[in-house]
C-alpha cells in the first residue's frame, strides 16, 4: 500500500472525484445530468453531493425550470483548489505514470 | 463506468484508475449536451413552406410574415417543452458560445429581414446572398468551436451558394435557394438529430 497522507479523502471517493471532474469543465450542471454522466443512482449521488457540499467544494442551488424543480451544482473556488491539490498529489505518487 | 462502491482504494492500480476516471469525466463535461438538430429541420421546412406559398400565390403578401411567425412560435414551444420535460443539461463555455452564435445570427436576420418582410419587399436578389452569408458565417464559427468538419462543409456550401446566386438569373436563384435549404438545413438537421440520438443511445449503453 502507498502512503497517502496528502490525498484528500473527500476528493478521493470515486463518485465524488467523478462529479468534481465533471464540474471542473462546466459552469454549472443539474443533478440529472450528473447522475446520467456518472451512471449512479439518485440516492448515492445525493449522499455524495451532500458530502461535497459540507466540505465546501460544491455549491447547490434549487430553481424551477417551468414547473419542474431543478437542482443545480457548481464547483466552488475551494473545490477547484482541492481538486488541483489532489491532482498534484497523484502526480507525485504516480510519477511517470501521469 | 467505474465501480463507485470501492471508495478507499489506495494501491497504484487504484490511483491509475482514478486518473483514467478523471480524464473520462473531464472529457464528458466538455461535451455539450445541447440538441439543436430539430431547429435546422424546423427552419428549413418553414422556409420551404414560405417559398412554396409565394410560388403558388405570388400576390399574397402575408405568406412569409405568417409562416415566419409560426416558425418562431413553434421554436418557443419546442424550447418550453424541452425545459418542462426536464431535459438534462450542463452549461459550459462551448455550449454558451454556440448558443450565442446562433442566437445572435437569428436576431441579426430578424433585424435585417424583418422590415423587408413586413413591408412586403421580398426582393430575392437583395436578400438571398445576405441570408447565405449569415448562415455560412454562423456555421463556420460553429464548426470551428465544435471542431466538426461536417458543419464546415455546410458553411462552404452556403458561401458557394452565395457566390453562385450572383451569376445566375432569378429562376436559378430560387432553385439554388431551395436546394440550399433542403441540403444545408433539412438534411443537415436530420443528420444532427441522428447523431444526437446515437450519442444518447451510446451513453445509455455505456451505463448499462
Amino acid at each position: 500500500m502507498l502512503e497517502l497522507p496528502e490525498l484528500d479523502p473527500v476528493v478521493h471517493g470515486k463518485l465524488r472525484l467523478a462529479v468534481l471532474s465533471l464540474l471542473v469543465g462546466v459552469e454549472e450542471a443539474d443533478f440529472t445530468w450528473l447522475r446520467d454522466k456518472t451512471g449512479s443512482t439518485d440516492g448515492n449521488l445525493g449522499a455524495q453531493m451532500l458530502k461535497l457540499e459540507e466540505a465546501g467544494y460544491v455549491a447547490m442551488q434549487k430553481r424551477f425550470a417551468g414547473r419542474k424543480p431543478q437542482t443545480l451544482y457548481r464547483m466552488t473556488p475551494a473545490g477547484r483548489k482541492a481538486l488541483a491539490k489532489y491532482v498534484a498529489a497523484l502526480k507525485r505518487l504516480l510519477g511517470g505514470a501521469l | 463506468m467505474a465501480n463507485f462502491e470501492a471508495e478507499g482504494g489506495t494501491t497504484r492500480d487504484d490511483l491509475v484508475q482514478r486518473v483514467a476516471l478523471m480524464e473520462e469525466m473531464i472529457a464528458e463535461g466538455r461535451q455539450s449536451t445541447a440538441r439543436f438538430g430539430w431547429c435546422f429541420v424546423l427552419w428549413g421546412v418553414i422556409t420551404l413552406i414560405g417559398i412554396g406559398c409565394q410560388y403558388f400565390q405570388p400576390n399574397s403578401y402575408w405568406d412569409l410574415p405568417v409562416v415566419s411567425a409560426v416558425g418562431i412560435v413553434i421554436q418557443l414551444i419546442g424550447i418550453a417543452i424541452r425545459r418542462r420535460s426536464g431535459h438534462t443539461s450542463n452549461k459550459n463555455m462551448q455550449s454558451r458560445a454556440i448558443a450565442a452564435v446562433w442566437g445572435m445570427t437569428g436576431l441579426a436576420m430578424v433585424v435585417y429581414l424583418g422590415p423587408g418582410i413586413m413591408m412586403h419587399d421580398t426582393g430575392w436578389f437583395f436578400y438571398v446572398p445576405t441570408i447565405f452569408m449569415f448562415l455560412g458565417l454562423a456555421h463556420a464559427i460553429s464548426a470551428i468551436i465544435l471542431r466538426w468538419w461536417v458543419q464546415g462543409v455546410v458553411a462552404g456550401l452556403w458561401w458557394a451558394g452565395e457566390i453562385a446566386v450572383c451569376f445566375f438569373a432569378f429562376d436559378y436563384m430560387r432553385k439554388i435557394f431551395v436546394a440550399e435549404m433542403v441540403v444545408c438545413m433539412v438534411l443537415f438537421g436530420l443528420y444532427a438529430m441522428w447523431l444526437e440520438r446515437r450519442r444518447a443511445a451510446a451513453l445509455e449503453q455505456h451505463h448499462a
